[in-house]
């Protein structure tokens, strides 16, 4: 290390230019890159700036410091555009950000912003070797972002134990999965989720007035229309069993309710007497809580 | 010929005419690019960057040009840059591209200011050696220095710039000569035209521009015009506040005298208005009858446009919006006009539009770089498919800080509608704080061993993430776990050892907090005298040991949050085994002085958590209540405890502690806390008598450790104004019996932030406060406290954690003294509960 040190404080600039390259091919990244990250400013304008710049992009990218990397290959690529190199670094530029993408589960800007520059970058060089593989990258990271869409739809589902309400957020957040990705293998189970999460919504409906009769009785039609929808579209599947007992369950459910409005309509066109109290209703399904 | 643009302040060089027509573009080959008037850069890199190469086709005169000058002179280095034609031969063309440079910058020097200043000024103008000085770089760096001093008051503070070249390098030298002056003082402030208000009131409200006075110590007078021109804004308001809803400032003048200014303003005052009819217009949801009584505004109140609109939309929950915005009415909008003013009556029209209820669709997260999404998702309490509501988004931003994972002061809430479908999608943005407090203190001392502190808390650890390597930042992070491990040792002499995990959604299904905690604790009386001899005969020993205290207990904790009666209660249950082994150690002053006592307990707390935020709440309560039982061994154990250590072979007791707290903002940012704490011991039979495990210690800072360690189960709490541990009955100096059965304490403190940076909250208090600890219930007097009044300070780091010190003077006299207590100093480390 002494001689490091030492070639840092008294070395000139050629000597430096010399022993980072010579760092750089023994593969001692750290240092090389100290040393190119000082020669930088002096280089400025000189023929050996155009390498140092690049080869000192190249050292963070090997360190693993990939968002200093990226925005150093960038800065290349805007720099010498022309340059041989150019092609390279903007590829690493667009690689760097995808291997500093972050993991599905935390903010995806990064995400994003990999995926446009690989998308640049296959505009720009239709024809290069690396287009397959920046091809595949976009993919990787567009299945890392439904991913995360697919956990978050999963887990209103997950908290509505604790949560009664939602389950109606799981509902809409398994649509709003659906129109983002249609193609998803993930459709499958949420489609069942969906079914689940909407019955569990209604047979837990208050159902004490006839008002919350009839909202439970929406909820009921919405279980059998998304169960229809889910074996319409997976008539195989392996959730198939599951949701229909739900389907059957939902239909009796249904079959009650009906029963009970018929009820209460004869019993509001027999009214003789108009002091008569109104005949209480019967709850089908006791209810644990309320779900608005 | 001239084909580019450059600077133009010199002709181009004489050319002959190549047959280029400047109106008439045509294309060329480059056959080859030369650069001239370089000193220092190199021509090949120059032509690298201009992006002009042999054999590429251009239009002269065109945009390639153009765009290579507009490249380099972006590259910053240059002062100067033409292109040239030098030849021209049918289709080829002959480029000359002629630079000027810039001197690069060798150093910056500062005169006429101090040393130290010098170094601020470093600082503060950030220019960096070897950069290429231009003239904007000169200007603002000028701009920089002048702006600096104005805004310390030197109004009158002149910059000059001396560039001195160094031509055999290509570099310069920029020597910045400041003159500051004298500090501008405010000879005089002069208010003309106001009737109504006093020229006393109306100067204190210029707060940042005051008048020369002697013994104006807190608030010199200075002129800074950024802060005039604000305080002239505020003297307005201060009249509209007031019903002068017409008041002006006329004109104002500031006259430079040299080394004072003196101010004269001529103010309009208008007149004052009052509120006659209040009509509402546009509301089909609510009557104007309920309207107006939400709204609270009297006709015959003093018009106050500020006030009124706070009414409108200020405090969530309470103002005339929130009954819409909480339902879901997002588009709702209130529109106070004034419909007439008659004399100094106006009638105000309140016209709304209520508008559509929207229903939330998603829930989007950004900014957690950190911490999962489900850790943060599963606490909001805006929820997909909820009406959209003001109130729970305002919750939800108090979650949010809560959690301890992000800036409070950074977080961002932006409901994002879309009208057509009737739906608002909510985004909240947040930034990671560092969350982790890493404690490490240490010395070695010879006979004695390590002294020292080693701790860690890790609030947002995840033991998924151990074997994922990458998610490292540094340590496993991001489900919201917490891990701490803490060692503390004062040598051979007294060690502690704790290790806690928690996981606040056990499952991911609830939010049902799991934890387990370990700790042990060692205590060894030693004997010093033999070290140096004494009693020993003159021979030196080393340290002796005379006793012990040894205590190792495991705990089991769930905690469960509660629906009803609302989401902020927490009900937890503990489950505590705890070994004490004593060996002839008198820590009671009784006859119990060697054995082993088991202590299992369990213990219920309930608490409700309302705070703002963790590290400077301004709002909000915390109430807790716990209570803790041992099974009551005397019930069935047949023995006469004669024998001490037969007595307490198992402890029991019961215990009850209530703390409460509450936060509310007074003014400004000050902020009144008022705290109140007690805890009652009980025994199960006059057989086994109060437990010597288990009780109240008070007193001073209330820090276990620092040598006043907590022993046998004991809860140690502050009393500042008062000795650590001495408030009570004593014994030796030490609490009677293991300290006191029953304890009171109320707290009222004043505090002021003087920072909230999350690297560093720093906020100061005064405090008055009164306690007091008893060891039989009948002498226990609630009303009987130990005051005390004081001031302190309080600095948050996230590597240390809580620093606090405080001074405080005791207005009392402890029990058995006749000297009132005094003044005493108090050094605290992390968040005292009590």
């Amino acid at each position: 290390c002494g001689k490091f040190s030492k070639l840092q404080k008294t070395g000139t600039d050629q000597q430096k230019y010399d022993a980072a390259m010579t760092y750089y091919k023994k593969g001692d990244f750290y240092k090389a890159g100290i040393l190119f990250e000082e020669l930088i400013p002096i280089l400025k304008g000189s023929t050996e700036s155009e390498l140092s710049q690049f080869y000192y992009a190249y050292t963070q990218y090997q360190q693993g410091l990939y968002n200093t990397s990226q925005f150093l290959f960038k800065k290349f690529y805007d720099t010498y555009a022309r340059s041989d190199f150019a092609q390279e670094a903007y590829y690493m530029h667009a690689y760097s950000l995808y291997k500093d993408s972050a993991p599905f589960n935390l903010d995806q800007t990064s995400t994003f912003t990999a995926i446009s520059a690989l998308q640049d970058f296959i505009n720009t060089y239709p024809d290069s070797p690396f287009r397959e593989e920046c091809t595949r990258f976009i993919l990787e990271l567009r299945d890392k972002l439904e991913l995360k869409a697919y956990e978050k739809a999963k887990l209103y589902h997950k908290i509505s134990d604790f949560n009664m309400s939602s389950l109606k957020s799981a509902v809409i957040s398994i649509e709003n999965f659906k129109k983002d990705f249609p193609d998803s293998p993930y459709n499958e189970e949420l489609a069942f989720l969906k079914v689940d999460a909407q019955y569990g919504l209604a047979s837990n409906s208050l159902n004490y007035t006839l008002e919350q009769l009839l909202t439970q009785k929406e909820r009921y039609q919405d279980v059998i229309k998304f169960y229809q929808q889910m074996i319409d579209k997976y008539p195989e599947g392996k959730y198939g069993k599951d949701a229909e007992k739900m389907y059957a369950s939902s239909q009796t459910e249904l079959a009650n309710i009906i029963k009970i409005e018929e009820k209460n309509r004869k019993l509001k066109e027999d009214k003789v007497d108009p002091g008569k109290k109104p005949t209480k209703l019967t709850a089908p399904t006791t209810a644990k809580s309320d779900t608005q | 010929q001239r084909v580019g643009l450059g600077a133009t302040s010199k002709p181009a060089a004489p050319v002959a005419n190549m047959g280029i027509d400047p109106a008439n573009p045509k294309e060329y080959t480059i056959a080859e690019v030369t650069v001239s008037g370089t000193q220092f850069l190199d021509p090949n890199s120059m032509v690298s960057i201009s992006g002009l190469k042999p054999g590429d086709k251009i239009r002269v005169p065109g945009p390639a040009v153009t765009s290579s000058i507009k490249k380099m002179m972006d590259f910053g280095t240059l002062d100067d840059v033409e292109i040239l034609a030098t030849k021209v031969e049918g289709e080829k063309i002959w480029l000359n591209i002629h630079i000027k440079e810039r001197p690069r910058l060798y150093s910056a020097t500062f005169s006429g200011i101090r040393k130290g200043e010098r170094e601020t000024m470093n600082d503060k103008v950030k220019l960096i050696k070897g950069r290429v000085i231009t003239p904007t770089m000169i200007k603002n760096t000028q701009l920089i220095i002048k702006k600096y001093y104005m805004d310390k008051g030197f109004y009158n503070t002149k910059v000059k710039v001396l560039q001195i070249p160094d031509s055999s390098r290509g570099q310069a030298t920029l020597n910045f000569t400041i003159n500051k002056g004298k500090k501008v003082k405010i000879e005089k402030i002069d208010i003309e035209g106001n009737t109504e208000i006093s020229d006393r009131t109306l100067k204190r409200k210029l707060k940042g521009t005051k008048q020369k006075m002697l013994g104006r110590l807190f608030n010199p007078s200075k002129y800074i015009p950024k802060k005039y021109d604000e305080d002239k804004e505020k003297l307005i308001a201060y009249y509209r506040k007031n019903g002068y809803r017409d008041a002006t400032i006329e004109y104002d003048t500031v006259k430079n005298n040299g080394e004072t200014i003196s101010i004269k303003m001529k103010v309009d005052e208008g007149k004052k208005y009052y509120y006659r009819n209040i009509t509402w217009t546009g509301n089909y949801l609510y009557t104007s009858k309920y309207l107006g009584e939400r709204l609270g505004v009297k006709k015959g109140d003093v018009y106050d446009p500020e006030e009124l609109d706070k009414k409108i939309q200020g405090i969530p929950g309470g103002d005339v919006s929130s009954i819409y915005m909480d339902d879901g009415y997002l588009y709702f909008r209130i529109d106070p006009t004034e419909k007439a003013v008659v004399g100094d009556s106006i009638d105000i029209e309140m016209r709304m539009f209520e508008g559509k209820q929207a229903t939330i669709n998603r829930i989007l997260l950004n900014g957690n770089t950190k911490t999962s999404d489900r850790v943060v998702l599963r606490e909001l309490f805006t929820l997909p498919g909820q009406k959209f509501s003001k109130t729970e988004i305002i919750n939800t931003q108090r979650q949010l800080s809560q959690m301890g994972y992000f800036d409070p002061e950074k977080i961002q809430i932006q409901p994002i509608p879309n009208q057509n479908d009737g739906t608002v999608d909510i985004e909240y943005t947040v930034e990671e704080k560092p969350s982790d407090q890493i404690e490490l203190s240490g010395g070695w001392g010879g006979y004695i061993g390590f002294v020292g502190t080693l701790g860690l808390v890790f609030n947002n650890f995840s033991i998924k993430n151990i074997p994922n390597r990458e998610t490292w930042k540094p340590l496993p992070s991001g489900d919201g776990q917490k891990l701490s491990v803490r060692f503390q040792a004062n040598g051979k002499q007294y060690q502690t050892y704790s290790l806690g995990f928690s996981e606040p959604w056990l499952g991911g299904k609830k939010p049902i907090n799991f934890g387990v905690s370990f700790q042990r604790t060692v205590y060894r009386q030693t004997d010093y005298n033999s070290l140096y001899g004494y009693g020993t005969g003159g021979s030196s020993s080393g340290i002796q040991y005379r006793g012990g205290y040894f205590n190792n207990g495991v705990t089991v904790s769930l905690g469960r949050r509660l629906k009803e009666p609302d989401r902020y209660l927490v009900l937890t249950h503990s489950l505590s085994y705890n070994r004490y082994r004593l060996d002839s150690i008198n820590i009671f002053g009784g006859a119990y002085n060697t054995g082993v006592s088991n202590n299992v307990s369990f213990n219920t707390t309930i608490s409700r958590n309302t705070l703002s935020d963790n590290q400077f709440p301004r709002s909000g309560s915390n109430i807790s209540l716990s209570a803790t039982f041992t099974p009551p061994y005397s019930a069935f154990r047949k023995s006469d405890y004669s024998d001490a250590a037969e007595k307490y072979r198992w402890v029991e007791y019961h215990k009850y502690m209530f703390d409460a707290s509450y936060y509310a903002t007074i003014t400004g940012k000050l902020v009144l806390s008022a705290r109140t704490h007690m805890g009652y011991l009980g025994s199960y039979s006059n057989k086994a008598g109060f437990s010597p495990f288990g009780r109240f210690v008070l007193g001073g800072s209330g820090l276990a450790g620092q040598g006043a360690f907590s022993l046998a189960d004991q809860d140690i709490i502050g009393l500042r104004g008062y000795q650590d541990q001495q408030v009570g009955p004593l014994l030796n100096g030490r609490p009677a019996d293991g300290g006191g059965i029953a304890y009171n304490k109320y707290v009222m403190e004043l505090r002021y932030p003087v920072s909230l940076n999350p690297q560093a909250t720093i906020f100061i208090l005064g405090f008055a406060e009164g306690g007091n600890n008893w060891g039989t219930y009948q002498k226990f007097n609630p009303f009987d406290l130990k005051r005390s009044a004081g001031v302190g300070a309080r600095i948050f780091m996230p590597a240390f954690g809580l620093l606090g010190i405080d001074w405080a003077y005791g207005f009392d006299a402890l029990d058995g003294q006749t000297q009132r207590s005094g003044p005493q100093f108090h050094f605290t480390i992390g968040q005292q509960i009590r």
